[in-house]
Parts: structure tokens; C-alpha cells; sequence
């Protein structure tokens, strides 16, 4: 498993391009953000999907860290992580 | 290892966009990712369709239903992606040979003899004196070698319950009595948080057997009944002391849980919405613990070792290898 962090930047209307298959993986924390744990292989098919899907003046950021441990997170305000397995 | 989601609120949950949203009734629409699902436990008041069924059936995803006042009520399970006839035919063979039954069952009750002396073991050293229950298991688990049929396992196993359950006045905290295992329905708050761990233990033990070819429905220990999946009855009394009944400890102890958590009627005491929460983020949280696996050289997560559990049973049936029943190591 592997922690990763997923920012993107694209055209306006585009965005839910990106947002609508990143659900299927990770939490959406906020516009054009989502993190959470995944395994190396989902990882992989995010980067494939990721490459396919944008555009050339467009770009999406993956910081991957080898577990959520090594992440010193705080939060100011309300966490959307917050019970995200608790609905 | 996926996971498991946890449905409180009422609402629908729905198919969108390639994965599965639910829209609670005050129209707030929260996304459960599709891909690192295991399960999804609906304990509220929850619609769903045939499209969303068959979308989890083709991520292999289990629906287990919590009913009302959280009985369990049965599961939605995706399809069967493995199928063997070699492993159904073997393991009804097994239960067919009365030696090889009683041989299975007794390793059953072992295991969780084993696990339930583990608990006490534990409270023994912590300010209790559980002499008396440590031998009577002790006992138990010899005379086990002795039973020669099924329903005489079942007797020596209802024994060492019986004994390990008389700790549990003393371990939990005042206002929290047990005073002997009651169901259908629990009458106090204690046997309430039995019954409610214990299906999940069920449920989760569901799931583990569905990743094998193995049927769910032949089991040794206890008799194959209609309607139910009997094998993960046997599977689940080697887990409840480990999964169940150390959370329940844990919650009541720390407080985590008071009496407020719990409806009370007229002869039947469960959880209420905010207690069925609580007890299940740490029942997550504690699925998701970890431990170094001494023959697998590595760490592995407490649901990890029900699966285990199953492709253990499973080699057995098919190789003759023996099966050595899950026994707290750590």
C-alpha cells in the first residue's frame, strides 16, 4: 500500500473528468484534491488513466509516500477525511 | 487489503459515475470508492436497485443488510467468481466421514478454547483472579481429545464458553452486568454487544469464504442448518474472542461506550445509532491492526488472518496437509 496525494489543474469544464474516476479510488478532500491509501497496482492504473485523460496544457501532481505515517497532516477546519469508511 | 464501509445514515445508495454514492435523505451525497471496497454494511434505513447490485457484483463486492434493531439479515453477495467442483466435492466428503468431522470440529473448539484462555490469561495478569477459569479451560481442551462425536465437541465447547464467559462480570467496568449469555433478543447491554460484535465477525468471516471455493453452507462443527452459513459459524468461534470480545472490553473500559449508547425495552437491551458506530470504528480499527506472520515472514492485518483461515481449510480438504486452527501466537 502506498499513500498517495493527487492534485490537478484542467479546464474548468473538465475537471469532473478527473473527479468522477478518482472517486472510484481515493477521498476527495477538496476542488481537484484527493488522497487516501491505495495499492501500487491502483496507483499504477491512476497514472495510465490520468495520462490518457488530460490534455497538453493540463496536469495532474501525485505525491506518493510509502505510508500514511510518514505524513505530518494537519488540518484547520473540518477534515473531509473524517469517518470517510463511516457514512 | 479493501475495506469495509459502514452505512448509518438513511437514504439511497445508488450507482454514479462508476462508483457508489449514497444521497442521504437531507439530499447530502457522500462517495464510497468502488475499488477498495471489501463490503459495504448497511445498518441504516437504506434503498438500493438492481444497477447498483449488479455494479457490485462486478467488483466482487458484498452487501451485508443489518436490520431492524441491527439483527443481522442476510447478504447481498456478488456473484461466485471462484468455483470448484473438486473443493465442494472434498469438503462434503470430509463432513461425510464422521472421523474427519470430528477431527475438524475438535481443532475448531481447540483453537478458540486456545483464544478465549488468551483474554483471560491477559485480565489474570492485570488485577483479576482467573485461576479457576484458566483450569477449567485447561481441562476442557483436554478432555476435547477424548470426544468421539460431534455433539459431544459441541458440549465441551459450550463448556469452556461457559467458563470463559463467567470472567466477563469481572472484567467490566460497574453499571455493566453480564449474568450469563442471553439472545434473541439480548436482555442487557453486555449480551447486546456480543451479539452485535459477533455478526460482524460473521459477516467479515462471509466474506473471507466467499474469496475461496469453498461452500459456506458445509460445515463440521456446528450442523449444517438451512438458510445460514454454518461454516462461518465454525470459523467465527476461532475469531470472537480475538475480534469481538477484546473491542468490547476495550470500549467499556475506556469509557468509550456508557449506558446512554444502548435503547432499552421492555425485555430486550441493543445498541443505539451512536453506540453501533462506536463499537464499529474500532471493530475496523481493530480489523485493520497488524502482526508479523511467523510463517509468512511478514505483517499481515487481523482480516488478513480470516482469509487465511479459509484457504488454510481449503488446502487441507484438497491436500491432506493438516489444518492447524488459528491460535493467538502474539
Amino acid at each position: 500500500m502506498v499513500y498517495v496525494i493527487v492534485v490537478y489543474d484542467m479546464q474548468a469544464d473538465r475537471t469532473r473528468l478527473m473527479l468522477n474516476f478518482l472517486r472510484k479510488y481515493l477521498t476527495h478532500v477538496q476542488n481537484s484534491v484527493f488522497e487516501g491509501d491505495i495499492t501500487e497496482g491502483d496507483l499504477e492504473t491512476i497514472q495510465n488513466k490520468t495520462r490518457e485523460t488530460l490534455k497538453a496544457d493540463e496536469s495532474a501532481i501525485i505525491y506518493r509516500m510509502s505510508s500514511e505515517k510518514y505524513v505530518d497532516r494537519t488540518v484547520v477546519g473540518e477534515d473531509p477525511t473524517d469517518d470517510a469508511r463511516f457514512l | 487489503m479493501d475495506r469495509n464501509y459502514h452505512v448509518f445514515s438513511d437514504g439511497r445508495l445508488e450507482r454514479h459515475n462508476d462508483t457508489v454514492r449514497l444521497v442521504t435523505l437531507d439530499d447530502e451525497k457522500k462517495f464510497l470508492p468502488i475499488e477498495k471496497a471489501e463490503a459495504v454494511y448497511l445498518h441504516g434505513q437504506i434503498d438500493y436497485n438492481t444497477r447498483l447490485v449488479s455494479f457490485l457484483n462486478k467488483h466482487g463486492v458484498a452487501l451485508h443488510i443489518f436490520g431492524w434493531n441491527d439483527y443481522y439479515a442476510g447478504s447481498v453477495m456478488p456473484k461466485r467468481g471462484q468455483t470448484s467442483g473438486t473443493t465442494l466435492v472434498e469438503q462434503v466428503r470430509a463432513y461425510d466421514d464422521l472421523e474427519h468431522r470430528v477431527d475438524l470440529a475438535r481443532k475448531f473448539v481447540a483453537g478458540s478454547i486456545h483464544n478465549m484462555r488468551t483474554n483471560v490469561s491477559y485480565y489474570n495478569t492485570r488485577g483479576h483472579d482467573f485461576e479457576s477459569v484458566l483450569t477449567t479451560l485447561e481441562e476442557t481442551r483436554d478432555r476435547l481429545e477424548e470426544t468421539t462425536d460431534v455433539a459431544e465437541t459441541m458440549g465441551v465447547e459450550a463448556t469452556a464458553r461457559r467458563a470463559y464467559y463467567s470472567t466477563f462480570d469481572d472484567i467490566l467496568p460497574t453499571g455493566f452486568v453480564f449474568d450469563g449469555r442471553r439472545y434473541n433478543p439480548p436482555d442487557n447491554e453486555t449480551n447486546s454487544l456480543i451479539s452485535f460484535g459477533n455478526s460482524l465477525v460473521y459477516a467479515n468471516i462471509i466474506s473471507a469464504i466467499r474469496a475461496t471455493a469453498l461452500d459456506p453452507a458445509v460445515s463440521y462443527l456446528h450442523e449444517p442448518g438451512e438458510r445460514r452459513y454454518s461454516l462461518a459459524l465454525d470459523i467465527a468461534d476461532l475469531f470472537k474472542p480475538l475480534l469481538a470480545d477484546r473491542v468490547i472490553f476495550r470500549l467499556l473500559n475506556r469509557n468509550q461506550l456508557t449506558t446512554d449508547d444502548f435503547e432499552t425495552d421492555l425485555n430486550s437491551c441493543l445498541l443505539n445509532e451512536r453506540g453501533r458506530e462506536t463499537f464499529s470504528k474500532e471493530f475496523e480499527e481493530s480489523l485493520e491492526e497488524t502482526v508479523e506472520h511467523p510463517q509468512l515472514n511478514r505483517k499481515v492485518s487481523y482480516q488478513y488472518l480470516l482469509r487465511l483461515e479459509a484457504y488454510k481449510l481449503k488446502k487441507h480438504l484438497l491436500t491432506g496437509e493438516e489444518y492447524v486452527p488459528f491460535k493467538r501466537w502474539w
